[in-house]
């Protein structure tokens, strides 16, 4: 090797080892990417604390229980709010093609705060307190949710093909957006049919 | 079964302040939080905040007003709180954030100091010991007869 080779060996070793002394400063200034996937985790667990042995049928006044949460992987803490719906077999679900939420008036909320990876769940109880039933027809009064009685007054009819009178209680995940001042559907929503045969 | 005491629109403005200073409390531990600040004791309190905001919701819906209003108020007081924490907390991460880019930036900037002289010291070394080597290497003159 030529001194010149030797020259531009050490020039590169050096300027490698000043980039390395640098890269504190170099850090404020440039945006590095943490390359990691943003997203919420939504689930609803059964009265076991395990995705199991969830109710499907409902009797009146008798009470269930479940375990709503969330996790945070958004990157920063979040401000989320559930929303708790109840429909019949016609009445319209959200659309997570279009990022829409059900239409339907919620009628008991969760809000929830979460630092980033971390977690929130609440336990949450429901029983039907009062239905009435006609030839055809079920007709759901009123609900009972964390010892609140609610009147939802929701019809409806025999499911001759899974024999029964068919409702669901889902939950809808919202989030706060921070650049449009207002809380957006989250694309996420869980629930549980509830058969009201008996 | 609506209350006497409080109507229907002072519970409603009251769950509208409610949420509105819920929001602003969120926003000020976000603001901390980007500043550096640890926000984890914050969180259980706008938890609690939102816990009484969502009963307030609750008892609107079902007509009680008064307890509306009176839930809201808790959520309120405690949003509050959380606001003027998060203040505190955002300035002194700000003062410890500056604090640490001095010493990162006057500790770099010592290092490639270091690191151009030290070079620059090492080539000088290793050029003096290359043209000895090199010097070295000449044939010397030897007389001889032939």
């Amino acid at each position: 090797m030529s001194l010149e080779d030797y020259r531009a060996v050490f020039i590169g070793v050096s300027f490698i080892l000043i980039l390395l002394v640098a890269s504190p400063i170099l850090s404020l200034v440039l945006p590095f990417s943490s390359g990691s996937e943003h997203f919420s985790e939504f689930w609803v667990l059964g009265p076991t604390h395990m995705a199991e042995a969830y109710p499907s049928n409902v009797r009146v006044n008798e009470t269930y229980k479940l375990f709503v949460g969330i996790t945070n992987h958004l990157g920063s803490s979040a401000y989320y709010v559930v929303y708790l719906k109840f429909r019949n077999q016609s009445q319209p679900l959200p659309n997570v093609a279009t990022s829409e939420a059900s239409p339907l008036e919620p009628f008991y909320t969760y809000m929830a705060f979460i630092v980033d990876g971390g977690t929130w769940e609440s336990p949450l109880t429901f029983g039907v307190l009062k239905s009435s039933s006609y030839d055809n027809f079920v007709s759901v009064d009123s609900v009972s949710i964390n010892d609140v009685v609610f009147p939802v007054n929701v019809f409806s009819a025999w499911d001759a093909a899974k024999n029964g009178f068919y409702y669901e209680l889902f939950f809808e995940l919202w989030l706060y957006n921070t650049s449009s001042h207002s809380f957006q559907f989250h694309n996420r929503f869980l629930g549980i049919w509830l058969n009201m045969t008996n | 079964m609506a209350s006497a005491e409080v109507s229907e629109d002072e519970a409603s403005l009251a769950l509208t302040n409610a949420e509105k200073d819920l929001v602003l409390a969120y926003q000020a531990v976000l603001e901390a939080e980007q500043a550096g600040a640890n926000v984890s004791s914050l969180v259980p309190k706008l938890n609690e905040a939102g816990e009484y905001l969502a009963r307030a919701q609750v008892e609107y819906r079902i007509g009680h007003f008064e307890n509306a209003t009176n839930f809201a108020g808790s959520s309120r007081s405690i949003g509050d709180e959380v606001q003027n924490a998060a203040a505190g907390l955002k300035t002194s991460a700000f003062f410890e954030r500056v604090q640490h880019m001095w010493f990162m930036m006057i500790g770099s900037l010592a290092g490639m100091i270091l690191v151009f002289l030290g070079s620059f010291w090492v080539w000088r070394a290793f050029k003096r010991r290359y043209y000895r080597r090199v010097l070295g290497m000449k044939p010397e003159v030897v007389s001889g007869e032939p």
